[in-house]
Order: C-alpha cells, then sequence, then structure tokens
C-alpha cells in the first residue's frame, strides 16, 4: 500500500499547471523512502519466524531502540509485554496464519526505557509468486490516548457497579428487615411465607408477620402499600409496628384496622397521602384446630382450602382501601381451620401477573387472575403450607418477565395429627 | 408495558381527562403530574373517562384518589366515567366504588357533577 503511494507521488501529473503540482507533491512525498521513515505510524517487517528484517524511524523512536539493536537479531514478540506476547504466541500469529491478515488489535510495546506503549497492531502476509507467505508486514498505532480513554471509561464503569452493588445490598437489607426473618413456632399449625421480590433496585411494598399475643392466641397480617421504593419501605415499617401494637392494646381485627387507617391518615396528610392493602386476623386455639378472626382492607380475599379437597375464597365484603378515608369501613369474618385446612393469604402481584410474558401487552385479558387462582387452589387441596407455598413460588416463577410486581405469601395449616385429642384446650 | 396515554378535553362545563392503557405503578406517576397542570375550579366538575383503561393497580388506584383530593381542594366534584369490567373488581375491592359517583357517558357525567361530594 504504502510503496504504491510513494509511486504514485513520484509521477507527477502532466498538462496545466503540471510543474505547481510536481512541486506540491514533492513538497508533501519527496519520496517512498522517506515516508516509510517518517510516516506517522509505525511500520515493520518480520520474517515467518517473528525476527525483526525492517522497522521504520518512528517506531525506532517510539521503543528507544536503534535499528542495529533489533534488526536481524530480535522478534516481533520481543517488544510485547508478558501478557501481549502470550496473547500473540497464542491468537494473534495463528490468526494471521489462518486468515493472512489480522486488523486492529491492541497490544502493549515495552520499550527500551522499560515503559510499556499501547497499541493497535495490524498484520498482513506478503506472499511471493509462487503463492507462499514470504514475510509479515506490520502498522503499528499509538494508542496512549485511546488506552486512557478506555481505562477511565472501566473505571467509571468499575465504580457504578460497585454503587449498583452497594445499594442492591442495602434494598435486600432494607427488604429483609421489614420481613420476619422466620415465622414462630405456634404448637398445632404450621405455617410458611415467601416473598418475590420484583426489583433487586427498589424495595418492594408487601408485608406480612405472624406474631403470638397470649399462650393460645397469635396475630396474622398480609398486606401491600401502595407504591415502591424508599418512601414505600417507611410507611411498610410503620404499618408493621402499629399492627403489632394495636392488636396487643386490643385484639379486635376491625378496631386494629381502624387504627392503622387513622395512624395513616395522620401520620400521611396532606400531597403525599399513603394507603394500603391488608389482611389482619387473629387465630385462637380452638379444640383440635383454630378459630380465624378475619378483617380486610382493600385486600384480594385469601383462600380456604380444606382437607375435603375443596377450596374457597373467604370473603371479607366492604372493607375499604387503608388509609383513604376517615372514618374507614372494615368488616370481620369468622372462620374455623381445622385440621387438614390450610389458609393461604396473597398480594396481588399474584393474581396481576401478565400469563403471556411482559412483552405481549396487546392482549387485553393476559392477567392471572382470580378465578384461575381459583382453580389452582381446588387442584392443590388439601396440602400443606410448605406445599401449598412451594407451589405457587414455582407458578410465580413460571410467570418469568410477566411478574414485574412484588409478591408475599403467607400459609398457615393445621396438620392432621393421629391423637388430636391431646391437642385440645387446657 | 402498554403506555398510559391522558387527554385533556372540556364537555360542557366540565373538565374531562381521558386515560388510555394501564394504570400501575409505573404509569401512575403521569397521572400525578398531569393532576399538577390541571386548575380546577368550583362548578365545574372534573371526569376521567377510564372508557379505555384497560388495568388498574393499587398505585393506580391511589393516583384516582389523589384526582378526587385534586377536585375537593377545588370544592368540585370528581366523577368516572365508563368504569371497564376488568378494573371495577379492583374498585369495589378497595371501596373506590363508594366514593366516587360512576357514570355511562362523559354527558351524563357533566349533567350531574359539580355538587357538593356527598
Amino acid at each position: 500500500m504504502m510503496s504504491a503511494r510513494g509511486q504514485e507521488a513520484g509521477s507527477p501529473t502532466p498538462g496545466e499547471g503540471g510543474g505547481e503540482r510536481a512541486l506540491f507533491s514533492a513538497l508533501l512525498e519527496d519520496s517512498a523512502e522517506d515516508l516509510y521513515e517518517n510516516a506517522p505510524c509505525g511500520y515493520l517487517s518480520t520474517l515467518l519466524d517473528g525476527q525483526i528484517a525492517k522497522i521504520n524511524n518512528t517506531l525506532l523512536g517510539w521503543l528507544g531502540y536503534t535499528r542495529d539493536e533489533l534488526v536481524g537479531l530480535r522478534t516481533f514478540s520481543d517488544l510485547l509485554t508478558v501478557g501481549g506476547r502470550l496473547y500473540h504466541e497464542t491468537h494473534f500469529a495463528p490468526l494471521l496464519m489462518m486468515q493472512g491478515e489480522v486488523g486492529g488489535v491492541a497490544l502493549e510495546l515495552r520499550t527500551a526505557a522499560g515503559e510499556r506503549l499501547p497499541v493497535l497492531v495490524t498484520s498482513t502476509i506478503k506472499y511471493g509468486a509462487d503463492r507462499q507467505p514470504q514475510l509479515i508486514r506490520t502498522t503499528i498505532f499509538d494508542a496512549s490516548d485511546r488506552r486512557a480513554y478506555e481505562q477511565e471509561l472501566l473505571r467509571a464503569r468499575q465504580e457504578a457497579d460497585r454503587e449498583r452493588d452497594r445499594l442492591q445490598r442495602l434494598v435486600a437489607t432494607l427488604q429483609h428487615s421489614l420481613l420476619p426473618s422466620s415465622l414462630p413456632e405456634v404448637d398445632g399449625l404450621q405455617s410458611a411465607a415467601y416473598y418475590h421480590i420484583a426489583s433487586r433496585d427498589e424495595v418492594g411494598g408487601d408485608f406480612y408477620d405472624l406474631f403470638p399475643l397470649s399462650r393460645e392466641r397469635w396475630g396474622f397480617f398480609l398486606g401491600d402499600v401502595c407504591g415502591k421504593g424508599a418512601a414505600a419501605a417507611a410507611v411498610t415499617s410503620l404499618i408493621r409496628y402499629t399492627l403489632r401494637a394495636a392488636a396487643v392494646y386490643d385484639p379486635d381485627p376491625v378496631t386494629v384496622l381502624e387504627t392503622l387507617n387513622t395512624v395513616m391518615q395522620h401520620e400521611y396528610r396532606g400531597d403525599d397521602p399513603r394507603y394500603c392493602t391488608a389482611i389482619f386476623g387473629i387465630l385462637t386455639r380452638d379444640g383440635d384446630g383454630f378459630t380465624i378472626d378475619l378483617a380486610g382492607g382493600g385486600h384480594p380475599p385469601c383462600l380456604l382450602l380444606r382437607a375435603d379437597g375443596t377450596a374457597d375464597f373467604q370473603h371479607t365484603p366492604n372493607g375499604m382501601l387503608i388509609g383513604m378515608l376517615s372514618p374507614a369501613v372494615f368488616t370481620a369474618t369468622t372462620i374455623r381451620l381445622a385440621p387438614g385446612d390450610t389458609l393461604l393469604l396473597y398480594t396481588d402481584g399474584l393474581i396481576e401477573a401478565r400469563t403471556t410474558g411482559a412483552l405481549n401487552a396487546e392482549v387485553d385479558d393476559d392477567r392471572y387472575g382470580d378465578e384461575a387462582l381459583h382453580a389452582f387452589a381446588r387442584a392443590l387441596a388439601p396440602t400443606t403450607a410448605q406445599q401449598a407455598v412451594a407451589a405457587l413460588a414455582d407458578l410465580l416463577r413460571g410467570f418469568g418477565a410477566g411478574l414485574d410486581d412484588d409478591t408475599a405469601l403467607l400459609a398457615l395449616h393445621v396438620p392432621v395429627t393421629e391423637r388430636p385429642a391431646e391437642r385440645g384446650a387446657p | 408495558m402498554t403506555p398510559l396515554a391522558l387527554t385533556l378535553h372540556t364537555v360542557e362545563h366540565a373538565v374531562v381527562l381521558r386515560l388510555s392503557g394501564e394504570l400501575d405503578h409505573h404509569t401512575a406517576p403521569l397521572v400525578l403530574e398531569k393532576l399538577k397542570t390541571i386548575t380546577l375550579v368550583r362548578d365545574r366538575p372534573f371526569i376521567l373517562d377510564l372508557d379505555q383503561l384497560t388495568f388498574c393497580d393499587s398505585s393506580g388506584i391511589a393516583a384516582l384518589i389523589a384526582a378526587r383530593n385534586h377536585a375537593i381542594a377545588a370544592t368540585t366534584t370528581l366523577a368516572l366515567v365508563a368504569v371497564p369490567h376488568v378494573v371495577s373488581r379492583t374498585f369495589r375491592l378497595t371501596g373506590l366504588d363508594r366514593i366516587l359517583d360512576a357514570y355511562p357517558t362523559v354527558e351524563a357525567a357533566a349533567q350531574a357533577g359539580g355538587s357538593v361530594p356527598s
């Protein structure tokens, strides 16, 4: 390539203004030799074994060697850093032999003073008339500026990665602090819970808990704060402590939700109102099972999966979104959890998950929905707390990208015992 | 995600905001931003046309309550129009159907609206 350009420059164009042009060309590139030696890039010719046969002044200047120190004595790979040499031997040279040319490879040269010089290397093989390879021609561009830029980009990216990791750790920690680390052991009751985190960058607003009120009585709740992020997490924290404290003071589920409604109205008035949906319940030991007093505020109804294989929604009708109005209306319902029965609470992420994948938003009614959940529960019953939660966690995983909201599950189950009489009230 | 489109117009003396698409935790902030730009006055009812609403989650409900509070602050009313079947269940579940009046058409809502909220 360079010799061809040299020849073109050496043959002045005849015709009008020819003398001027010749002068101009002479000024530009007076000889191919000068262009070769002082080109703005390094030129290097090596034998097939890598031995340096020819090298231009530019490259000698960059490296700080004289021609006599290199030609016939050193190979191209001698000029590379250890890492570069390894890459050259294992990738560059074999690829060059196979393809006849290799372009734009970033390597590092080591100068006579021991400094590293980042370069971009392009090599081609020169073939003889017999189509046999004769020698390797290499051009070398100084890539110091480019390398510095790349390193700056890399550093910025590593910094961003570290920041993201920090944020995700913080979010995970915060999320854990809003959920019980483990559910308490309740004699004669099996419980299980699951939390699907939709985003690793944002704290979700779903919550649940199971906690003792006396030897024979436990409180539990599950709910969902409208919204996400740090603000929702603060609301979640307030809700948890309010529900637990209110239940100690007066364990009537309707009163507990009314108290939460009042607290949320007081805390979040004005421009930043906050709401949540929740089901709150009190478990009271009752012979071989439990009596459950439930109240709901704007929350999807829980499911009772019975020992006989039936399953039904347990509605708490007319319960309002909590924090919306003062005073609000909540209603209670009482159910019995007999041996073999399982009560399942869930948040709306489950029924609002897209069943056709998040990308297919064209279908109008592609949400999982309560009818599908009802059918799923009927197929599952009778079940246990662990089995129910495991089956639903599998279902949630199956939604893949269709599930873009946090989802909490809580299941309570009375195991069938061989001698239920021993589990009677004291 | 289906984006939510918001269009504002007036019908008779009523201010009508039309919501087309999905109202969820991704799109609810758009409604809250839009509300800030809407000036309501007494006796000019505020109407949300939900005919083209395809989904509404709890964040969406919160945005609708914000619209109601915006109307109350201007001493006018908020009415919902053409509540789709797919979201009416959520409205019932949260009690929203008990605090907001719903009408089949914008015209019916405009005729009825503007009175003091019950």
